[in-house]
């Protein structure tokens, strides 16, 4: 990268420019893991807390949401066994307590890769504030010697 | 890389071994009460012979002849399916949770059983040893042979043609980049075509990878005919006498149709001697899903797998080969341009296995 001293040239700065969209695309890419890591976490944080109230829910009687805000009262006839997808798009079934004891696993992979992204997001925003940097002295240095920007 | 899969592994393997040793009537020792839920040696304990270390086995030579038949039969063992049945079982679970497509599981566990059940443990042989050779047999059977695109490059007429197609967003263009430099380092001359026209910013991106690289783009307009791009790029190579030619090319679905049509006709135009497939291991068994759609509708002859870093499960790794039979060449493991590593098959089952904690 140029020396302090020396003033940026027009193409250097537009290549600082390139550099930054690229980093900011990563960076919305890791974003969006993030998001998908969150929601699923969220999820599987639901799911324990419904397997768990449903063993405690007296006659087994739940509100099972059907879409558009729409709630019914619905029975669930075995609360001791779940259905449950365990990857590679196979479903077994497991007791409620196992259930229970896969999806508190799920969450804990969940947020290890969490932890992972974050700190690679972290490297790449690190990245861009310098090449920002960057390009924020190549344009006062540009201004100061009267060059043309446009 | 690939970290829950290995513990689980490791997990695995003891309790295929206590298995064999509650077997074998071997003192297993704290290896197999360890593993909570172990195959217990009550049943097979009626038809064992005596422990080596009774009292019996410990008598003098002259009336140990018997003994000392039962003795080596602790030792070579015959193991039978139900000793280990659990314990494969369990591998089966495991495989799943991570991810492992089904097919894959299945020849797994095909194979770490036929290794297992009815052969013969030889004295000295560890049974940790026994079992850690059964599951690297059978993973090795899984992942294939691998793809060693040098020696491939090196074999073929040049310019070497390698377009890339995969679904949106999963790292292909910086792959292409990737891969452009680690040619550039094996000593090979590389021409980048920057197919992707459609995505809004691609063309800049590609070209700022190559510029850092040293590498020559032939690129044209945002929005222009990809096929004639990639055809440009063909003959420059042909003309500048270039080893190979990396075809960029926008991402898609597998389901659009019009733009599945248009990756027919870059085929055409600019006849690929490669086609490889490039999707993100930390999609698991959503990627081989994907390849094995791609490979339907226009073929892949090898795979990449992006962001192998983050994968803790590994499940397209070990999956993706078996099910859609073609190799999986490289695997991206981070931001660098350095942070590409040829899948070597013998290599990744070490580290499954044997690596560090």
């Amino acid at each position: 990268m140029a020396d302090k001293n020396i003033p940026m040239d027009q193409r250097e700065l537009m290549t600082l420019q390139n550099y930054l969209q690229e980093y900011g695309q990563q960076a919305e890419i890791f974003v969006q893991q993030m998001q998908m890591l969150e929601s699923g976490r969220l999820e599987a944080h639901a799911a324990i807390e419904s397997l768990e109230d449903m063993l405690t829910a007296g006659d087994g009687t739940v509100l099972l949401q059907i879409g558009g805000g729409a709630s019914v009262r619905a029975k669930v006839v075995e609360p001791e066994k779940v259905l449950l997808a365990i990857g590679a798009e196979v479903i077994v079934e497991r007791s409620n307590k196992d259930a229970v004891e896969f999806l508190k696993e799920r969450i804990l992979e969940m947020e290890a890769s969490q932890k992972k992204v974050a700190e690679t997001l972290d490297r790449l925003r690190a990245q861009m504030n310098e090449i920002n940097k960057r390009i924020e002295a190549g344009y006062q240095q540009a201004m100061a010697s009267g060059q043309d920007l446009g | 890389m690939f970290g829950g899969l290995r513990e689980k592994l490791r997990a695995a393997r003891d309790r295929l071994g206590s298995g064999i040793l509650a077997t074998a009537g071997m003192p297993a020792g704290a290896k197999a009460e360890k593993v909570p839920g172990a195959l217990s040696p009550g049943g097979a304990a009626k038809e064992q012979p005596p422990s080596p270390s009774s009292p019996a086995a410990t008598e003098p030579a002259p009336t140990a002849g018997p003994r000392f038949v039962d003795k080596v039969r602790v030792l070579i063992t015959e193991r039978e399916q139900k000793d280990v049945a659990d314990a494969l079982s369990e591998l089966e679970m495991t495989l799943l949770e991570s991810d492992v497509a089904l097919p894959a599981t299945d020849a797994i566990i095909a194979s770490v059983e036929k290794n297992l059940v009815g052969k013969h443990r030889k004295i000295g042989e560890s049974v940790d040893a026994l079992v850690l050779n059964a599951l690297k047999a059978a993973l090795l059977d899984v992942l294939g042979a691998g793809f060693d695109l040098r020696e491939y490059i090196r074999k073929h007429e040049r310019p070497v043609k390698i377009l890339f197609t995969g679904v949106n967003g999963t790292g292909k263009t910086t792959t292409v980049a990737k891969i452009g430099d680690y040619l550039r380092k094996e000593g090979f001359t590389v021409v980048i075509g920057a197919g992707d026209t459609y995505r809004a910013g691609a063309i800049e991106q590609i070209s700022v990878h190559a510029e850092r690289l040293g590498i020559k783009v032939i690129q044209h307009k945002e929005g222009a005919d990809p096929s004639a791009v990639l055809f440009d790029a063909v003959q420059f190579a042909q003309s500048h006498k270039i080893d190979v030619v990396l075809a960029d090319t926008a991402g898609r679905f597998h389901n659009k149709a019009n733009l599945m049509s248009q990756l027919e006709k870059i085929k055409r135009v600019m006849k690929p001697d490669l086609v490889v497939y490039v999707d993100e291991a930390v999609a698991g068994n959503d990627a081989v899903t994907r390849a094995a759609e791609f490979d339907r509708t226009v073929g892949a002859d090898a795979v990449v797998l992006t962001k192998a870093d983050m994968d803790s499960r590994g499940g397209a790794a070990i999956s993706i080969a078996h099910t859609i039979g073609k190799p999986l060449m490289f695997l991206g493991t981070g931001q660098a341009y350095g942070d590409i590593v040829p899948f070597e098959p013998a290599q990744v089952v070490d580290e499954l296995l044997e690596g560090g904690s």
